[in-house]
């Protein structure tokens, strides 16, 4: 049993990365623009199969195929902006119909490209690393890693960079940031880029493990949410945090718990912890 | 101005009634009888309806191109409206609710999915002897042939009893495997508990030691129920009903080396085929093998031809099977019954010419006294490597 939980205890974290990558997405386009975007589990399904047909139609080795992928998402993401998200910024209302438009327009679109029959890319890494009876699929572990690497970067790149301090300025006050010389607009779409890129990235690396749907991004959505919101909103290492807490949750309370609720273990302790932490656990008050 | 004469008048009008009386006579000559279709497309669990609608779709488009079909003197076209249901039981209903009274379809394909099935059952039920109502869903099973239900037919085989594809996959893993202990995983909505009601009564017949785990719809990562399983030391994985989730269930057993048995009675060939290097044995119930069956049966040939053409894609093996049911097959058969019974109109006499016929297409379908069919199938084992073994079973 002691085993049987540890290798949930290491599972969880690497899942909770990916929650975390999403919620790294909600936290930023948020925090920064005021823009709500629920649709970022679509550009991860489009970053998905963007890297699984350069790869494995496209014959691109996968790592490759990754940056385009990304690429594709981001593409979507700033179309997406200009069209509709930038019109709904401070709106909660407006911004969650915009992203149920275009959730459904996604999904369909994929559906007409791709059918719904899942695909699965080859192997990128095969085997599993085994320690007792723990057995690790290798390529989590690199997903893992990557993720872990991208979300520091994006905290220095935010804390450290003349554009992270225009992005904080900008997220508390625009006008002020604006008569301050940001260019607030660009600053907007560079942010909207960044999160549906990330959210892209998100799912190349999710293409990598489990297969593909067009359906896909609305779950992966929802637990960057709960994750963004555990982790605290605006806070970037509380994003990844939040995922893999999150994560560990899921996969311990599956092992000692009937499967069957396994997303409800997950949304308990997160009511739990915002009833003594309203703000998330790494979330300003 | 001049008054035109009454003569000339008189024979304008007896002109014109005449050519509308044509018209009308011709557009008469091309009646349309509508089929309605309601299957989820997209969602989680589209596969089924995706593929029973692409299959309705291409037979319709085949006999309008056709010309239609003659029932007596007068000759129809088939009008297809196929709704997604999104696999969304409200959705249905509504959805069921504008083909009976909005579009007035006597013909109703679908649903496949039990949970849908039974949201839409007793509004469906209120059309009792106005609507035919084919539908793949297990949870059909409970209500073809009752009283109330005489709207309904089963276009797909029932796991148990005599001619149960289940029962005899059952009897079939026990005597060539020796399996005693299996691990069943389904997903925790209508579709896992209809297996439950299924399977665990004919386990427990038979003297197989078994658990069930259920899992949450939507999940992707199953790495900790299939630890949890694979302490429990199963002969057999029986897993789930879709491939949505049976691609990442195989895939993620195999890949750690954790389950390499698997039994499947719903779902495709195509999981397996893609781990087939990491796993023992898969075993599945398959309406048809395609693969082999095209190159044997012109029928098949044809259909799958028809179907790039139709939809200029590669045709997907893997999913194609389940093209048996409310499909591609279905439309000509029910059309091949109004033309016995003489009526695009009477669905209950189309009825009774459909429990008496035996269609001969790319299965040979016909339906028991209940109103449920009964087709040949497939039983696929898949070795490690690629192996293939193929069982081909013609139920009494």
């Amino acid at each position: 049993m002691t085993q049987l939980v540890l290798g949930q205890v290491l599972n969880g974290a690497i899942i909770g990365a990916m929650y975390g990558i999403i919620a790294l997405g909600i936290t930023l386009t948020f925090g920064i623009t005021g823009i709500v975007n629920f649709a970022l589990g679509e550009f991860m399904m489009i970053g998905a199969y963007a890297t699984y047909a350069l790869a494995e139609r496209g014959g691109l080795p996968y790592p490759v195929a990754v940056v385009p992928g990304c690429l594709v998402a981001a593409a979507a993401g700033y179309l997406s902006n200009k069209a509709f998200f930038r019109f709904t910024r401070n709106n909660l209302v407006n911004g969650l119909l915009v992203s149920i438009g275009l959730i459904s327009i996604f999904e369909s679109a994929a559906m007409l490209l791709w059918t719904a029959t899942p695909v699965e890319m080859h192997f990128v890494l095969p085997g599993a690393l085994r320690v007792g009876d723990i057995g690790l699929p290798k390529m989590k572990l690199v997903v893992f890693a990557v993720i872990v690497v991208v979300i520091v970067a994006t905290y220095l790149g935010l804390a450290r960079t003349w554009l992270g301090r225009a992005a904080f300025a900008y997220a508390q006050n625009p006008e002020a940031a604006m008569l301050m010389g940001v260019h607030t607009p660009r600053l907007e779409t560079a942010v909207m880029l960044y999160s549906t890129g990330l959210a892209g990235l998100g799912g190349a690396l999710y293409a990598s493990l489990y297969s593909l749907e067009p359906a896909m991004g609305g779950v992966y959505v929802l637990k960057g949410m709960e994750a963004a919101i555990l982790g605290g909103i605006g806070s970037l290492m509380g994003s990844l945090w939040g995922g893999v807490i999150l994560g560990v949750i899921e996969g311990v309370g599956s092992i000692l718990l009937p499967t069957a609720f396994r997303d409800a273990y997950g949304l308990a302790v997160l009511v739990a912890i915002l009833l003594f932490r309203p703000a998330g656990l790494f979330g300003d008050e | 101005m001049a008054r035109p004469r009454r003569g000339v008048t008189v024979n304008s009008a007896v002109f014109t009634l005449a050519v509308l009386g044509l018209a009308v006579t011709s557009a008469r000559a091309q009646d349309v009888v509508k089929i309605g279709q309601i299957e989820a497309q997209t969602g989680a669990n589209a596969i089924y309806g995706w593929m029973s609608s692409q299959g309705t779709a291409l037979a319709v488009d085949e006999i309008n191109k056709a010309g239609g079909f003659k029932v007596g003197s007068k000759a129809y076209k088939i009008q297809l409206i196929a709704l997604d249901t999104r696999g969304e039981p409200k959705e249905a209903t509504v959805q069921l609710k504008r083909l009976i009274e909005v579009d007035q379809a006597k013909y109703i394909f679908g649903p496949f999915l039990s949970n849908v099935f039974l949201a839409v059952r007793p509004y469906a039920g209120e059309f009792n002897g106005k609507i035919l109502m084919w539908g793949g869903a297990t949870r059909i099973h409970d209500y073809v042939g009752t009283p109330g239900h005489e709207f309904l037919m089963r276009t797909w085989n029932w796991d148990a009893g005599n001619n149960g594809f289940g029962e005899l996959m059952v009897d079939n893993l026990v005597k060539t495997t020796g399996a005693k202990k299996i691990a069943m995983l389904f997903q925790n909505d209508q579709g896992g508990k209809v297996l439950e009601d299924i399977y665990v009564p004919m386990f427990k017949k038979k003297g197989i030691e078994y658990r069930l785990d259920y899992f949450e719809p939507g999940t992707k990562d199953f790495s900790a129920v299939l630890a949890k399983i694979a302490a429990w030391k199963p002969d057999f994985l029986f897993p789930s009903y879709a491939d949505s989730y049976l691609y990442d269930i195989v895939r993620q057993a195999t890949e750690t080396g954790q389950l390499k048995k698997f039994f499947l009675v719903r779902g495709s060939l195509g999981p397996g085929l893609k781990n087939k290097d990491g796993l023992d044995e898969y075993m599945v119930y398959v309406p048809k093998y395609f693969e082999e069956a095209e190159k044997k049966d012109p029928k098949v040939a044809k259909f799958v031809k028809a179907y790039k053409d139709f939809y200029k894609r590669d045709f997907p093996y893997d999913q194609a099977p389940l093209c048996s049911a409310s499909c591609y097959d279905h439309v000509y058969m029910l059309v091949e019954a109004m033309k016995k019974a003489g009526t695009v109109d009477d669905p209950a006499a189309v009825k009774k010419a459909l429990m008496s016929m035996t269609y001969d297409g790319l299965w040979k379908i016909r339906f028991d006294d209940k109103g449920e069919a009964i087709f040949n199938f497939d039983v696929v084992r898949l070795k490690k490597g690629g192996a293939l073994e193929v069982t081909h079973i013609n139920p009494n």
